[in-house]
């Protein structure tokens, strides 16, 4: 039986006790793989005392919430199995089997809570026809304001269901960016942050001028963009994965390496 | 400190074969840990591990590996089709070229290519599936990381419908009488003289529609490459990128839904009567190069882009300037910056309705 990976990292950096470094180097004299292993981590090790110190990109804490967030829900997930299951959590482990009808299950739910957003949307009057119909005669500024809280406050709950919907489509098309070629997931992760940069833009605006109804649309407009590409990218990666397409990637890359 | 950080980044690189072992879809914060760093200093590695550790010898041995002598293999195959049939094909590295010619064949031809080692030609099968009324294509890569592209030639009657799919690798699909749907993830994709076109969609890759009268409703979408379309007369046509441009010229459809985040989008075209035409861009420019044979109703709204019109037209409705008045009505004027414009050219019988959020709005004539 191999060493654990973490005994192995222990290992190399020399902090086992005698015995755990004794049982490992017994192993290692019968096991060529472990060996290479260890070769290979020392090689590193040594190359890593030379890099100079970089801080890693802001982007990357929120790749660690997602993680620790993530491992949280499956926790007490797991706490209420003997409970009703809901349909998010059986979407959440058909999604956790792997298999293609997981994914579009869980991308499903996720469509289920953007069709609510979008209801929502619909069902709010448009801002400019909520201001026409404001009565002039009495109190005009109490009833504008009053509309333009009401508008505030539904554009609000639209954003939220957006939200909720876009962050389960992002840990799914951020858990899968592997089935990707590299160039093809910076492209996706680009355009993503074009559009993050709309929603900001747009919201920036709102906050200027909250009853501006171009900016309202374009907020909505960004978010509709962001779960299309999202739902597009799970769609692909649902493709590749059907289509037993986990070496496309890497062939894909290899060959425009080869063409570069 | 961070030099440790950067080294437990290395060693999980290099654990790869016992990490392997584990569920990759477990949420372990760890993992996250360690790919995060991982990205933080891969780079960095590469470049130190290109100039200390890899020798001059194992580097040239390395790029060499696949930078030698093209080698190819060629395949051909007839299959008897009928009219009216389906054919489908997927590759994952190369182009698929799709024509028709009499008779009730599908002649597919492919050629496999490669600079790496011959043998790896041999692991990539090209699958041919017949089942009445329809052939399905595939090219099954059987060995891990071969570096073999398939290119596809084929020539299907006239009346078949088709599907292509494609990872890497440009689609080019003309003639083709059946209902057509194309996907690419980073190829392009020429669409030409396809009455049934229904989709066209690629990530990064360009989509190129021209000379044809979609009998269907057209959705064509890119990520981020760009969307051209010429000479297309169409009941309905969708089409969406980010960050690419879409290009539209000699357009003829009675329904346009164009959304775009930061390209910009450009039409010239005629509008039908009753026609009903929303294009939406955040940060692109919208110009529109109209016929003047169609009256329509704008409304059009920005944020912060200007909205200007060439053509004369009445002015109905101004929301957030408070300069616009009667004195605006008929005259070629530019609108202004933050404007929720309604205004009126001719009959005013097409509905023409147009958002941006920075980008400008230009109407022009064609």
């Amino acid at each position: 039986m191999h060493p654990s990976e973490n005994a192995i990292t222990d290992y190399v950096d020399g902090t086992l006790d005698t015995t755990a470094t004794a049982d490992i180097d017994r192993h290692l004299e019968s096991c060529p793989s472990c060996r290479r292993l260890v070769d290979d981590m020392r090689e590193i090790k040594g190359v890593a005392a030379s890099l100079e110190l970089r801080e890693p990109p802001i982007r990357s804490w929120t790749r660690l919430e997602r993680a620790v967030t993530l491992e949280a829900e499956t926790r007490s997930a797991q706490r209420a199995q003997s409970a009703p299951p809901s349909v998010a959590l059986h979407a959440q482990r058909a999604w956790r089997s792997r298999g293609a009808l997981g994914w579009l299950a869980a991308a499903a739910v996720l469509l289920v809570a953007t069709g609510v957003g979008l209801k929502l949307i619909l069902s709010t009057p448009p801002p400019s026809t909520a201001r026409t119909a404001a009565p002039s005669s009495t109190a005009p500024n109490a009833s504008a304001n009053a509309a333009a809280q009401s508008v505030e406050a539904e554009l609000r709950q639209a954003e939220d269901h957006y939200e909720k919907a876009i962050k389960g489509l992002e840990q799914i098309a951020s858990a899968e960016q592997n089935v990707f070629d590299p160039k093809t997931a910076a492209t996706l992760q680009k355009n993503l942050a074009v559009i993050d940069q709309a929603i900001s833009e747009s919201r920036a605006a709102l906050r200027a001028e909250p009853t501006s109804e171009p900016a309202q649309q374009s907020l909505l407009e960004s978010f509709k963009a962001k779960m299309a590409l999202l739902q597009d990218t799970v769609s692909l990666i649902n493709e590749m994965r059907k289509g037993n397409d986990a070496g496309a990637a890497q062939i894909v890359s290899g060959l425009k390496q080869k063409g570069d | 400190m961070q030099n440790r950080l950067a080294l437990v980044a290395m060693l999980s690189v290099a654990a790869v074969p016992i990490a392997a072992a584990q569920d990759p879809y477990d949420p372990d914060p760890r993992i996250a840990v360690r790919e995060v760093v991982r990205d933080v200093v891969r780079d960095h590695v590469q470049s130190v591990m290109r100039e200390r550790v890899v020798t001059p010898r194992t580097a040239r041995a390395y790029q060499g590996r696949d930078r030698g002598p093209e080698q190819t293999e060629r395949f051909s195959r007839k299959v008897k089709l009928g009219r009216d049939g389906r054919f489908t094909i997927e590759n994952i590295a190369g182009s698929i070229t799709v024509t028709t010619g009499s008779g009730d064949e599908v002649s597919i031809e492919a050629v496999k290519r490669t600079r790496g080692d011959r043998a790896q030609l041999t692991s990539v099968h090209i699958i041919v599936d017949e089942r009445p009324g329809r052939v399905e294509v595939r090219t099954d890569h059987t060995g891990r990381n071969d570096r073999v592209g398939v290119d596809y030639t084929v020539t299907v009657p006239a009346s078949t419908g088709v599907e292509a799919k494609s990872v890497s690798g440009d689609l080019k699909v003309t003639g083709v009488q059946g209902i057509v749907r194309l996907e690419s993830v980073s190829g392009n994709i020429n669409a030409a003289s396809l009455p049934k076109l229904e989709s066209a969609k690629s990530v990064s890759g360009d989509v190129d529609l021209s000379d044809a009268s979609p009998e269907a409703d057209l959705n064509a979408t890119s990520v981020s490459g760009s969307i051209r379309a010429k000479g297309l007369k169409a009941r309905t046509l969708d089409l969406g990128t980010v960050s690419g441009d879409l290009v539209l010229s000699d357009i003829a459809c009675s329904r346009l839904g164009v959304r775009s985040v930061s390209g910009n989008v450009d039409y010239s075209g005629t509008l039908a009567k009753s026609g009903r035409y929303d294009i939406n861009s955040h940060s692109g420019n919208v110009r529109l190069a109209l016929a003047t044979d169609v009256g329509f109703e704008l409304s059009a709204t920005s944020f912060s882009g200007s909205i200007r019109s060439e053509l004369p037209m009445t002015l109905g409705g101004n929301s957030s300037s408070s300069s616009s008045s009667n004195r605006d009505r008929d005259n070629r004027r530019r609108m202004g910056p933050g404007h929720a414009t309604h205004a009126v050219f001719g009959d005013g019988s097409a509905a023409l309705v147009v958002r941006t959020f920075s980008g400008d709005i230009v109407i022009t004539k064609r």
